[in-house]
């Protein structure tokens, strides 16, 4: 199970080798077998996870040693492929790409037999911010706008959003808390149909993540009202947070590779090590910058800390809106 | 500066290697849409990455190649074993598959392929030339139009077959009842499962498809083969002559020029509908295939002759669901907006290439997206030549059989049914839909309102909670459209006509 670089063939062992000439360190001990390693995402295909998902796949095996698949499996509402990660053999070879709601959100709410702690994060991609966003020729352009039209007819603003509970709607259920503003709020099959909504003047506003609304809103198309985070987003540089409108709302989303927490620290530690040596490779940073993934990889012990915030602060929320004891 | 762009695109989009990669796609997307489960989508998913290593031209001819091939392998199986290969086929397999009973297995397929390039090729001109008009209209369809287009095409398909309206709104209710298991898509909690957790996500329509379809065939062939056995011990030497193939003859069953012409009308109206729902946002090519079906109905000469082999059945359908592929691109190009599962995917290859999709993308990257439309429009002709060479084979496949065919297409469809989600679930739903299948066959209900009410209702309750949620709870603001009005009143006069008008002339 814990061979020393196993017996690889033909282009693959070339490539290990350069791989060892360039990278000593990681040479020495590897934990992993020949055995693909899986990234499964527990979303359909080509969502903003598997896109990000896939620079890892197409650079880490220089790194990392086996050959990296990305599988999608999105039954159950993200449920199987938690499951399936959870029954796997715990030596690193099958990993989790998710965002916090399959994981932190659905721990809370769903019936399963795991707990947070059953899960330890390998590294962070990335941090994704919501972003509250409407048309351009529509009444509401700033996030005054909203709360004067909100507090002048409270319950008539329609705000579009996918996944109830997701990360594109607590972010709005938690500034709804904090303000005691009310609207009304259409829930959506996704990112796409929320905006062929707000396009189409069905609703007023809505809830994406940047990359997808970047373009758009720098050539006047869409209007971005603020975003959900400490700071702003790279890509929407004129964009408020809605900290700096003064109302301290901060609920971004991270996309994390997840282990369960029995697989051996030194695995995880590879892992770790062999991934962000990948991401910072010359080849993933323009990877990442051509589409727009905005990668910038944190470290095991910093991603779990991240995690435990989160698992908190979701607790929090949820506690508040009667969802959980 | 148009000119030369136009110049380079051709440089690109007819360079042998791109030529041989479209023609690759389109034989892996006819043979893998053929194979019940599979779709030309998952290939696409699975060789998404492939982007990361050919040039744009090449990867985009790859990847339109299994997207048109596998729209039209869909009509093989569902033509030669009466099973769907794609969701957007359900329809074809209607009166595709009593044709082949018939023994005009070749028939239906070459009208299905005919039907199926024009469909298509009409709907890529319509992409090319008024993409923007098109989806400034497709915005216009909110929640209340959406919620009128799916009671409409449930109301037109439902009271399809004469003297059966009420099975077939029967079959409509269960299909709907059915699509509710897993999780509500307003409130997000789960409805419906048994306490079954791995039901939360709902039941996949690949497994539902298939097993409705291809397991219930099964099971009914298995039985009629066992009392055939029964009579075989009786009179034993009889039956060892028969060839393989039965008493098919090739000769008797090609496509006449008459019987083209014939289906040309069901074909414009497949090729309309399609290309206007496949500019919609979420409506998808197997809501087109019905309606279309439906509608040629409707208007033909010999409307009693549907759902027992009619040639023009099939093209209905088939030009139906072809026609969206052009046309589902369209919100993806004008707005940024994927408006179906292949549009998400044709999106995420553009971004994987640097390329962000929406209006800027035809000013930014010109070259290459006026070679798309190029590869668009000739990959149906390099489908339409591939398809011509091998539908004779098919059509001998189809006439195999069905003992030792069927088996093997079960085989085929729990690995694809397997394959498509990951998922050992969905070969149980796959098992059980089947078993559904049987009873509903052995007691005469349609299965076709079945599986467009299962196909539909996720989008339909949407639709109609949001503009309950929008309208604030008022059932009035359903009819505050007026496209939503005149669909209900096209409807209503539908059914009137079909149901009184169609009675009187009996």
């Amino acid at each position: 199970m814990f061979n020393i670089i196993p017996s690889l063939k033909g282009s693959a062992a070339v490539i290990a080798t350069a791989a060892m000439a360039f990278a000593p360190a990681l040479a020495s001990a590897s934990p992993l077998g020949s055995d693909p390693i899986r990234l499964v995402i527990p979303f359909g295909p080509g969502g903003g996870s598997d896109i990000t998902a896939r620079v890892l796949s197409a650079t880490a095996p220089e790194f990392c040693g086996p050959r990296i698949d990305v599988v999608s499996m999105s039954g159950a509402a993200g449920l199987e492929a938690v499951n399936f990660v959870r029954n796997a053999p715990a030596n690193g070879h099958t990993l989790l790409v998710s965002d916090y709601g399959p994981v932190v959100t659905s721990g809370f709410l769903d019936d399963v037999d795991w707990s947070h702690d059953d899960w330890q994060p390998v590294m962070n991609f990335t941090e994704w911010l919501p972003t509250v966003y409407t048309r351009p020729d529509h009444p509401i352009q700033t996030i005054e706008d909203w709360v004067a039209a909100a507090e002048a007819d409270p319950g008539s603003i329609t705000f579009g959003h996918a996944n109830p509970m997701g990360l594109v709607h607590l972010p709005l259920i938690l500034f709804e808390m904090e303000t005691g503003l009310e609207n009304i709020h259409v829930p959506t099959s996704g990112g796409g149909e929320t905006r062929s909504l707000i396009m189409g003047g069905h609703i007023d506003l809505g809830m994406t993540l940047p990359p997808s609304i970047a373009s758009e809103v720098a050539s006047g198309e869409l209007t971005a009202l603020g975003v959900f985070s400490a700071e702003r987003s790279p890509v929407l540089p004129d964009t408020r947070t809605f900290r700096e409108a003064g109302y301290d709302v901060v609920l971004p989303a991270w996309l994390m590779v997840i282990a369960t927490s029995d697989v051996p620290a030194e695995t995880v530690e590879y892992l770790q090590d062999c991934f962000m040596e990948a991401l910072a490779s010359p080849t993933a940073i323009a990877m990442s910058d051509r589409v727009n993934a905005g990668i910038e990889p944190l470290n095991a012990a910093d991603s779990t800390a991240l995690y435990q915030a989160t698992v908190a602060s979701i607790g929090d929320i949820l506690r508040s809106m009667g969802e959980i004891d | 500066m148009m000119l030369e762009a136009f110049v380079d695109a051709l440089y690109l989009a007819f360079s042998p290697e791109v030529i041989l990669y479209v023609a690759i796609g389109v034989f892996m997307g006819v043979t893998l849409g053929a194979i019940p489960g599979l779709s030309g989508d998952m290939a696409i998913a699975i060789l998404l990455p492939i982007v990361f290593f050919l040039e744009p031209a090449a990867a985009l001819g790859l990847l339109t190649g299994i997207y048109k091939g596998g729209m039209f392998g869909g009509s093989i199986s569902a033509i030669s074993f009466g099973v769907p290969g794609t969701p957007g086929s359900a329809a074809t397999a209607i009166d595709g598959y009593q044709a082949k009973l018939k023994g005009y297995p070749n028939k239906a397929l070459n009208t299905a392929l005919y039907s199926s390039v024009i469909g298509d090729t009409t709907s890529d001109f319509v992409l090319i030339f008024l993409a923007l008009p098109l989806a400034i209209v497709a915005l216009t369809f909110g929640p209340v139009e959406f919620f009128a287009l799916y009671a409409f095409s449930l109301l037109l398909i439902s009271a399809l077959t004469k003297g059966k309206v009420a099975k077939g709104v029967a079959m409509a209710a269960l299909g709907i009842l059915l699509a509710m298991i897993g999780r509500d898509p307003i409130g997000g909690s789960v409805r419906l499962t048994f306490g079954i957790p791995e039901l939360s996500g709902g039941l996949a329509l690949i497994p539902v498809l298939v097993g409705i379809f291809a397991v219930s065939e099964l099971i009914i062939q298995l039985s009629k083969a066992w009392m055939e056995r029964v009579r075989r011990i009786v009179d034993e030497t009889k039956q060892q002559a028969q060839s393989l193939l039965g008493d098919y003859d090739a000769s008797k069953d090609k496509l006449t020029f008459a019987e083209f012409r014939a289906t040309m009308k069901a074909t414009w109206i497949g090729t309309t509908m399609g290309t206007l729902i496949g500019a919609l946002p979420g409506a998808g090519s197997s809501l087109a295939a019905f309606i279309s079906y439906g509608l040629a109905q409707r208007f033909s000469r010999h409307p009693v002759e549907f759902g027992k082999g009619s040639l023009e059945g099939v093209a209905a359908a088939e030009a139906g669901n072809s026609a969206t592929s052009g046309s589902t691109l369209i919100p993806l190009f004008a707005f940024g907006i994927p408006g179906s599962a292949t549009a998400a995917l044709f999106g995420a290859a553009f971004i994987l290439m640097g390329m962000t999709p929406g209006p800027r993308l035809i000013y930014d990257h010109t070259e290459v997206i006026y070679a798309l439309f190029l590869i668009l429009i000739y990959a149906n002709i390099i489908n339409l030549a591939l398809s011509h060479f091998l539908l004779p084979l098919y059509s001998k496949i189809a006439m195999i059989k069905s003992r030792i065919l069927l088996p093997i297409v079960c085989v085929l469809a729990i690995l694809g049914t397997f394959a498509a989600g990951n998922s050992v679930i969905d070969v149980w739903v796959l098992l059980f839909a089947g078993l559904l299948g049987v009873v509903l066959r052995v007691y005469n209900f349609p299965l076709a309102p079945l599986i467009l009410g299962f196909i539909v209702a996720p989008g339909a309750e949407r639709a109609l909670r949001q503009s309950l949620l929008i309208g604030r709870g008022e059932w009035t603001h359903l009819l505050s459209s007026p496209i939503a009005i005149g669909l209900y009143a096209t409807a209503a006069i539908m059914i009137f006509t079909f149901t009184v008008v169609m009675r009187e002339r009996k």
